[in-house]
């Protein structure tokens, strides 16, 4: 562990960039990881290794059952500890469940049904201690931002599917954590309306450029947004490529469709994901 | 559309009052005709006739409505107040409810209005033994439908709550709490209506004053009449509470 650590934060790992020494705190590492439940009778995950760099944007993707949620899950300390090996870090400690510079985001809204949009925008940061009025208007900045500022007082019963989304962005984007851990957030949406949040998402990253780990089945979604694609094998998930993503930012999800640049990519993940099914 | 709707409804009401005049009526004219004996079946109008003069001349059943609905109300207040605290201790204590479920499960299982003679001897013919029925009726119900209400929080919820860093009690104020509402609401709409029920039957086996006491005095002295002007009064009672109930509910429960 100190010695991913002192190697982590003396920027061998940044290709020869100057990185801050506090930007660690925003930084994950898995070493060798792997994963398995009901003492060993399904493995989930096999020697996973991945460094994710303060402030990049990087999507997990493979077949359904690969474990790209298992990943996660461990980052988030959702995992019993004894199911995974190897060597974890996230925001320079281990993974704790509750880590304040972690923020996690479901493929469920999981909004409160009993609260308004403003006040379920605000929950993340009421549970973690923001003050009523700091929470307050940043919720209501937040909810600006992603486009629903005439939907303060609605409840959600009255949103539809996107707009319950949009809160939850809010809800996670208004906790200060510098590390954002995403499972599928849009995966329940129709396309069009995905296309929305994506344009939604990439704006609130490209603000404040949190590290981002997105994990999702759709290799269009992946590449738009990321900075690198992590291909993942059928279970037990291995990491089969790591593909950077060189499209240039600020990134237009729409524009995109037709850069054919962005097609080449696609075609290469894709490629990767094929070779690892067939296997 | 609105205009439809409201015509049909104002078409409904019309019809209602058809039937049910016509119903007073054929009583009415059953009982003068002496087809059915009047003893048996009483008259409308003389029900009537009871229910003016017991409200607004002699004014007699007023204290009976006030006991009746002053035990209703001590022993929902108490059975729900109980019902929801212990139902919330289960919730978050399953090994006090694994150790108590089997004796509650028995003592909710027992017809509850075979206590009522127990209770009369403990607390005599006063509010005390309507109380304590009462309140042995809600409290179970309110109790059952906590629980119930407890359990059914969503999981997404709680793992949102994990990884925000929720501590137990937040967990609980913020998640588990609020979601169990409507629920419990419905347990406690059921818990009033039995409330009702518990002090009207104590009232009948015995009691000082009380409409259930009336309508026993009234039966056996063959007041056919006045025995259904008390059955009246009795379902107008529970219809005030359980409308009374959906409102507050609609109020309450305004996200649903």
């Amino acid at each position: 562990m100190a010695r991913l650590k002192s190697e982590f934060v003396s920027g061998s790992l940044y290709e020869g960039r100057e990185v801050p020494q506090l930007e660690a705190e925003a930084g994950i590492v898995l070493d060798k990881v792997s994963i398995s439940f009901g003492s060993g009778a399904v493995h989930a995950v096999a020697d996973f290794s991945l460094t994710v760099r303060p402030g990049e944007f990087v999507s997990i993707v493979g077949p359904s059952g690969c474990g790209k949620t298992t990943i996660l899950n461990l980052l988030a300390g959702l995992l019993p500890p004894k199911s995974a090996t190897g060597q974890v870090l996230i925001g320079a400690g281990v993974p704790e469940a509750g880590n304040q510079n972690v923020a996690y985001m479901l493929a469920r809204d999981a909004l409160a049904p009993w609260r308004t949009a403003l006040s379920n925008a605000e929950l993340g940061m009421e549970i973690r201690g923001v003050p009523p009025a700091e929470r307050r208007s940043r919720a209501a900045g937040l909810l600006r931002q992603v486009g629903l500022e005439s939907f303060e007082s609605a409840f959600p019963k009255a949103l539809s599917h996107g707009m319950r989304q949009r809160v939850a962005l809010a809800r996670t984007f208004g906790l200060s954590s510098r590390i954002l851990l995403m499972d599928e957030p849009f995966g329940a949406l129709d396309a069009q309306t995905k296309l929305q949040l994506q344009e939604v998402l990439l704006g609130l990253w490209q603000n404040e450029r949190r590290t981002v780990v997105f994990i999702t089945h759709d290799l269009s979604e992946a590449i738009v947004m990321s900075d690198r694609v992590i291909v993942m094998s059928a279970r037990p998930g291995r990491i089969l490529a790591n593909i950077p993503i060189d499209l240039g930012r600020p990134r237009s999800v729409r524009a995109l469709q037709s850069d054919p640049h962005y097609h080449e990519l696609y075609a290469k993940v894709w490629t990767k994901l094929e070779e690892g099914m067939a296997k | 559309m609105t205009s439809d709707t409201s015509s049909m409804t104002a078409k409904v009401v019309a019809l209602q009052i058809i039937v049910l005049c016509s119903f007073l009526g054929f009583w009415e004219l059953a009982a003068q005709a002496n087809w059915l004996n009047p003893l048996l079946i009483g008259r409308p109008s003389a029900i009537g006739a009871f229910l003016w003069d017991e409200i607004f001349v002699s004014k007699g059943l007023w204290i009976d409505f006030y006991w009746s609905m002053a035990g209703m109300l001590a022993s929902f207040v108490l059975g729900s107040v109980a019902g929801v605290l212990c139902g919330m201790l289960f919730v978050s204590k399953p090994l006090i409810e694994a150790v108590l479920n089997p004796f509650l499960t028995a003592l909710n299982a027992m017809p509850r209005i075979a206590l009522a003679p127990l209770f009369l001897i403990w607390f005599g013919l006063g509010l005390g033994s309507k109380i304590a029925v009462g309140f042995s009726l809600t409290f179970f119900i309110v109790l059952s439908s906590t629980v119930a209400g407890g359990r059914g929080v969503n999981p997404d919820h709680l793992v949102l709550a994990k990884t925000l860093g929720a501590s137990q009690t937040q967990v609980f104020r913020k998640f588990v709490l609020p979601s169990a509402v409507p629920v419990v609401f419905n347990g406690l709409r059921l818990g009033l209506v039995f409330a009702l029920l518990g002090v009207i039957g104590t009232e009948i086996l015995a009691s000082e004053h009380g409409l259930g006491q009336r309508l026993t005095v009234l039966a056996a002295s063959f007041r056919t009449s006045g025995v259904f002007a008390i059955i009246i009064l009795l379902a107008l009672i529970g219809v005030t509470i359980n409308g009374a109930m959906g409102l507050l509910e609609r109020h309450l429960l305004r996200w649903r």
